[in-house]
């Protein structure tokens, strides 16, 4: 319950930004959360609480209804999976793993929006302006929230592997 | 069975929203919600999101009519004369329309057209970077509904796309799911406005041979069964020709500033499919763009 409470203080707090900050420097703080739902041990309750929340944005957004619902589970869903095999949870590997993501989850929009309406095109020059802003402030945003997500969070997570010298000290 | 269900059932949860997605996306005519579950999120949300978006309101507010006001008296000389210039020419605008038999066809055309408005407030900016789309203060309580154009005193804002009883989502024109029937008012060369979810917008599949200019400005056509004839879209910012191809292609810079949206108006008038060219053009209602080189 927390974590829903979470999830739409996010939302609002998404809104505000997005009424104060250009479009090229917005953080994405509805990822965030997505991919540290990945972490959870209640797997498919953290992919329907990722689902909702990306279904949430397609309303409250221009965005096709289903898009960002299934960016959002899927965001989820490769945390849950990469967790096992790469340790995420160091605070360098995190914000690392955030920023990437956020690259990669604007080439899955752009070719999701390809494949569910072919006349719709991500404009790619204006992706090439805007991303760089949205990757360096979400990865900026990306320790702190999962700190908070995880105090407010008491589910047990998966556990995942342990952290190395490369991957960075300690867990977040 | 079970075991496997059991064994595989993240990957099955997975796959069924995936599936829920894609139907979502792909089965709607119009991409954008529209039912009842859109109209309880949009419902729930407003309230919330204009609670947000209050105090930068406010503080939007004590800047621009306080502290932005230091060069105000210059500025107030300067916007003196610009008035008394513009009177002037207003004047003898008038006079020539007076004048002019066009005059009472676009009288005519506004008695014909003078569709009832709905003035809004725009309370929450898209929450996605990459689409584009207000939320407005007035929904169907104000007779507003889903296809309704939204224009301000400039020119074409968008259309209304998703309404709860007091609010309404509008799809600006520079969302890349926007496109608008458009001309170019000097040489009547006609396109499709897209939005591509920045600034600017493309006048697409403009014939080759057509002769569209740097400056032009475009206005609907009114062919598209959303806006009105006439209302002013954007001016041509460059021009695009490939070597080869049946069409040629513009950038269009739209006259509203998306980034200042303050207030906008809802034209309270559904529009139906236009008639077989033939036919329209025989019927084609006299513009604002018919009677002059100014809108």
């Amino acid at each position: 319950m927390r974590l829903i409470g979470l999830g739409l203080a996010l939302l609002l707090l998404q809104q505000l930004l997005a009424s104060v900050l250009p479009y090229a420097f917005r953080p994405d703080l509805l990822l965030v959360f997505a991919l540290a739902l990945g972490f959870r041990a209640r797997a498919i309750e953290s992919l329907l609480i990722a689902f909702a929340f990306g279904y949430g944005l397609d309303e409250l957004s221009g965005a096709p209804i289903g898009l960002y619902a299934l960016l959002r589970a899927t965001a989820c869903l490769v945390t849950h999976v990469t967790d096992r095999g790469l340790n995420l949870r160091g605070p360098w590997p995190w914000v690392v793993y955030v920023a990437v993501y956020v690259v990669v989850d604007t080439l899955l929009l752009g070719q999701v929006l390809r494949l569910a309406q072919p006349d719709l095109l991500l404009p790619w020059s204006e992706v090439a302006i805007r991303l760089p802003g949205s990757v360096i402030l979400t990865a900026a945003v990306a320790a702190p929230l999962y700190r908070l997500f995880k105090r407010l969070d008491g589910d047990e997570e998966v556990p995942g592997l342990a952290p190395t010298a490369l991957s960075g000290s300690g867990t977040l | 069975m079970s075991e496997l269900v059991t064994r595989f059932r993240y990957a099955l949860c997975y796959l069924v929203l995936l599936a829920v997605s894609v139907v979502s996306m792909t089965s709607e005519r119009e991409p954008i919600g529209t039912g009842p579950a859109s109209a309880l999120v949009l419902g729930v949300a407003t309230p919330l999101q204009r609670l947000v978006t209050r105090p930068i309101d406010f503080v939007r507010w004590v800047w621009r009519d306080y502290l932005a006001l230091v060069d105000v008296r210059s500025e107030n000389l300067e916007l003196r004369v610009i008035i008394a210039r513009l009177q002037n020419e207003n004047l003898s605008y008038r006079e020539a329309l007076v004048a002019s038999e066009r005059f009472q066809r676009l009288a005519d055309f506004r008695a014909r057209h003078d569709a009832p408005m709905v003035p809004a407030n725009v309370v929450a900016q898209d929450l996605s970077p990459w689409f584009r789309s207000v939320v407005i203060d007035r929904g169907a309580e104000a007779g507003i509904e889903a296809g309704m154009p939204v224009i301000n005193e400039h020119g074409v804002v968008g259309r209304v796309v998703g309404v709860t009883g007091s609010a309404s989502k509008v799809l600006l024109v520079v969302d890349m799911q926007s496109r608008i029937d458009a001309f170019v008012q000097r040489s009547r060369a006609r396109g499709i406005v897209r939005g591509q979810s920045s600034r600017e917008c493309a006048f697409d599949y403009v014939m080759r041979n057509d002769d569209v200019r740097p400056g032009d400005l475009l206005l609907t056509s009114g062919l598209d069964a959303i806006f009105p004839k006439g209302l002013v879209v954007g001016t041509v910012e460059t021009m695009e020709r490939e070597p080869y191809g049946l069409f040629q292609r513009a950038q269009i810079q739209p006259v509203v500033d998306f980034r200042d949206l303050e207030e906008v108006f809802v034209i309270l008038e559904r529009r139906e499919a236009p008639a077989a060219p033939g036919f329209e053009a025989a019927q084609a209602p006299v513009t604002l763009a018919d009677a002059g080189d100014t809108p």
